[in-house]
């Protein structure tokens, strides 16, 4: 899984690192973003930490 | 004239390492005379056969045709009961591509040296994680994962179970059974077949084996014993519609019984059904022209540990364990010398009386198992170590090893009793030296009045002391904790966590358990004694788990809420079990390996430090851009307030937990109640196919993922944000670090050459 992101990183890296920039600007409005991002961190379960049964 | 004998340790247990049921009784059976004895850990064998692309392509076809994402879109609310339908049906959609692409890849780093890398480690660990969630939505409501089998059927009932035993729609296993082990039976031919159950999580699973056996092969006598079936067996061989799943059921040990069983079988040749009256610890289906008519032996005398062969693992696939190492269990005695606790029933599990093998001879056996199978590593199965082993052990095992160095020698873990006397540095020392590399001690409680009430014998001071010593010596310290003990009260809940935390440089792993009332539990028996009035659960014919009234202390549900506290506060607090370092913890024996490969506690944790920090510190400078191995789906409610909906403690009593407790008849409906519906929230559930995370965005968190491919990297883009205010831009850079730390967005070096023609831009749409 590691060299996927190695091999994607070699050949996206030139494609991205060598478009100039480009007018961003009007397509992101970023006063006006909802810029919320969130992960689950999943609550463990009274099942999952007794290492004594399972 | 050969008699084939099957064993099988059917799903679900976990997945790192074998259990020892099956081989103790594959050695005895083999010493009466027995040679034709198979046994199949069928638990890892499905979940291999699960965790493979073409399973999991299925399932992803299954949960699409189930549970279509569709079906929520234009809703004005979810309620409760369609959170976990709505969360499985999301997760599925978006990840199931990438989980099926890398799950063999996934499962061969935790069976080769990559094991020992974290970043290939989390990633493959979540990618099964994830691989689990998928199987699960395919049989919606049913829950498989490394931890737990459910379903929506309830255990404490027989007439559920029995259904649930049929129902191909939600029971994984039957078609499993049918296609990968069925064929197999037929053509072996056994005539006596013999399921090891430990864990209610096995009942259902293993009860659908016995009734397809039954029906393909009436010559086979099917019996089924362990420790779940030691605690309900009884009831459930007095339910209706058993004896279509099973012969017969062993109580206790195994080995005795399950070899008179044999000979009585092999011996009997009549075409009536054979007398089985004689068999020790046996209950038995007789049928007759009338009926069929439950019959219950006397008990079988307890084995003689010291005189028992060792455990036989051959023909168990050490292959297929999600380890890089097997580590093989091995019991160096049964039953409790101790034996007081009052909230244990352990010791009914095992039968009766403490017995132990030599410490020379467990020294003899180890030596033996390691070289017959090349393994260097064991958990010894045992309540606790009395004074005596824990001075003589390590002298044997080290004896039992003459010219081989410290480091070199065989590793082991296993659970202790606090011994003051017995753990001193000296010993502790000695023990390291042996091989000890953790030890698991009952600590329970902080507070003296409730350590008192569980008979524990034992003082704060002593677990400091003993702990002390064995982390000192470099062996890795694990607590039993408990919350909710009859008559606990928050503020000694909190002390016990406060304890814990004082001592984190000595406790690296805690195992926190909300405390439950089962039926052989002194707190059953003898409730006034604790001060709680024992409730009964209306129609539950196999009740094992019992909710109760407490007159002073915290309420059940309370004690729910106080686990939460607690696990909240350890997560931030140890190392190993901040963020997905508790993978560490969570997979059995995990960690245990790095520990037997030469890293100390200390390293260890350092390391789950450094790397829970890097994760944190990643910031919006550098060349950056995105991560464009990502899927994307839109959604119209909030996955992470699903999520955090199902994890409450009243949504959690709404399922059957075949583990811990008990299935609460009316919880949904008090859940329902209390708990708010979602309402609709326009987002994007983003998968990052490489580290094998969810992560939710707004629709305007992919419109800066795009415009950052459009600038081509983070710095074009803000050099292109002229006109943006300070405050606006700190905001925007404040949420690329966000999406930094959450991986949508990674480093890179930048690139001399020109792109190649062939490179596309990632699309974001949902696959």
């Amino acid at each position: 899984m590691d060299e996927k992101r190695e091999d994607q990183e070699q050949a996206e890296a030139s494609a991205q690192e060598q478009s100039a920039p480009k007018a961003s600007e009007e397509a992101l409005d970023v006063e006006a973003l909802d810029l919320s991002i969130e992960t689950v961190e999943d609550r463990i379960n009274p099942s999952e930490t007794n290492v004594f049964d399972k | 004239m050969s008699f084939p004998i099957t064993l099988a340790f059917v799903p679900q247990g976990h997945f790192t390492q074998p259990y020892l049921a099956l081989p103790c009784l594959k050695a005895w059976l083999q010493e009466a005379g027995f040679e034709d004895v198979e046994q199949r850990d069928l638990s890892i064998e499905a979940y291999d056969h699960f965790l493979s692309p073409g399973y999991l392509r299925r399932a992803q076809e299954r949960v699409r045709e189930r549970l279509p994402l569709s079906a929520f879109e234009g809703r004005e609310n979810l309620p409760l009961g369609e959170l976990r339908a709505f969360r499985s049906a999301a997760e599925s959609e978006v990840s199931a591509n990438a989980v099926i692409a890398d799950v063999e890849a996934a499962k061969a780093v935790l069976r080769s040296e990559d094991f020992y890398d974290v970043d290939r480690y989390v990633p493959a660990v979540r990618t099964l994680y994830h691989g689990l969630r998928l199987v699960s939505a395919a049989h919606y409501p049913s829950e498989l994962t490394p931890h737990n089998f459910t379903m929506g059927y309830a255990n404490d009932r027989s007439e559920e179970v029995l259904a649930a035993t049929l129902d191909e729609d939600q029971n994984p296993f039957i078609e499993f059974y049918r296609e990968e082990v069925l064929p197999g039976l037929i053509a072996r031919k056994p005539r006596l077949l013999g399921l090891s159950v430990v864990y209610g999580s096995q009942l259902i699973p293993a009860l659908t084996l016995g009734r397809m056996v039954k029906a393909a092969l009436p010559d086979c006598h099917v019996t089924a014993g362990g420790g779940f079936l030691a605690y309900i067996g009884e009831k459930l061989m007095g339910a209706a519609g058993v004896e279509g799943c099973l012969d017969s059921m062993i109580f206790h040990e195994g080995e005795a019984p399950m070899a008179e069983l044999a000979a009585a079988l092999e011996a009997w040749d009549g075409p009536e059904q054979a007398n089985l009256s004689a068999i020790g610890s046996l209950t038995w289906f007789k049928h007759s022209d009338t009926g069929c008519e439950t019959v219950a032996n006397a008990p079988a005398h307890p084995v003689a540990l010291n005189e028992a062969p060792p455990p036989d693992f051959d023909g168990l696939p050490f292959d297929l364990y999600l380890a890089p190492e097997v580590v093989l269990p091995y019991d160096i005695n049964r039953g409790c010398y101790y034996g007081e606790c009052s909230f244990c029933t352990l010791p009914t599990v095992i039968g009766p009386g403490y017995r132990t093998r030599a410490a020379e001879t467990i020294a003899g056996h180890l030596t033996d198992l390691r070289d017959r199978h090349g393994v260097q590593n064991f958990s010894f199965i045992t309540d606790c170590m009395p004074p005596g082993m824990i001075r003589d052990l390590p002298e044997a095992l080290i004896e039992a090893q003459p010219d081989i160095p410290a480091e070199a020698r065989m590793k082991w873990w296993c659970d202790a009793r606090i011994e003051p006397r017995a753990y001193t540095k000296k010993a502790a020392i000695r023990l390291h030296e042996s091989g000890c590399r953790k030890l698991l001690f009952g600590f329970e409680s902080a507070t003296p009045r409730l350590l008192k009430l569980m008979r524990k014998a034992q003082s704060p001071r002593s677990v400091s002391e003993v702990a002390r010593n064995c982390s000192e010596a470099g062996i890795s310290v694990t607590l039993y904790a408990m919350v909710g003990f009859p008559s606990e009260t928050v503020e000694e809940a909190r002390a016990t966590l406060n304890f814990i935390r004082e001592h984190k440089d000595v406790v690296r792993e805690v195992s926190l358990q909300t405390f439950h009332i089962d039926e052989v539990a002194l707190t059953y028996r003898d409730p006034e004694q604790f001060n709680i009035k024992i409730l009964d659960g209306a129609g539950t014919d196999l009740q094992l788990y019992h909710d109760y009234l407490s007159e002073q202390g915290m309420t059940q549900q309370e004690a729910a809420e106080m686990f939460d506290e607690m696990m909240n506060a350890l997560r931030a607090d140890l190392p190993i079990f901040s963020g997905d370092n508790i993978y560490y913890f969570m997979q059995k024996s995990h960690y245990f390996l790095h520990l037997a490969r030469g890293t100390t506690p200390d390293e260890f944790v350092a390391q789950c430090q450094q790397r829970t920090e890097a994760k944190t510190a990643r910031e919006a400078g550098g060349p950056l851009r995105t991560n464009t191995a990502r899927s994307s789906v839109a959604l119209p409610f909030s996955h992470v307030a699903a999520a955090n909906t199902l994890a409450h403690p009243l949504a959690r009593a709404a399922r059957p937990d075949f583990l811990t407790g008990r299935f609460v008849a009316d919880a949904q409906a008090v859940a329902e109640e209390q708990l708010e519906p979602l309402t609709p929230q326009d987002c994007v559930l983003v998968y990052d196919e490489v580290g094998h995370e969810f992560v939710e965005l707004s629709r305007d968190g992919l419109k800066v993922l795009e415009a950052i491919e459009r600038a081509g990297n983070v710095d074009n883009l803000l050099q292109s944000l002229k006109s943006t205010t300070p405050g606006a831009r700190e905001r925007l850079t404040n949420y690329i670090a966000q999406l930094h730390n959450k991986g949508l967005i990674t480093t890179f070096q930048p690139a001399p050459a020109l792109p190649s023609p062939s490179t596309e831009p990632h699309e974001l749409t949902s696959r």
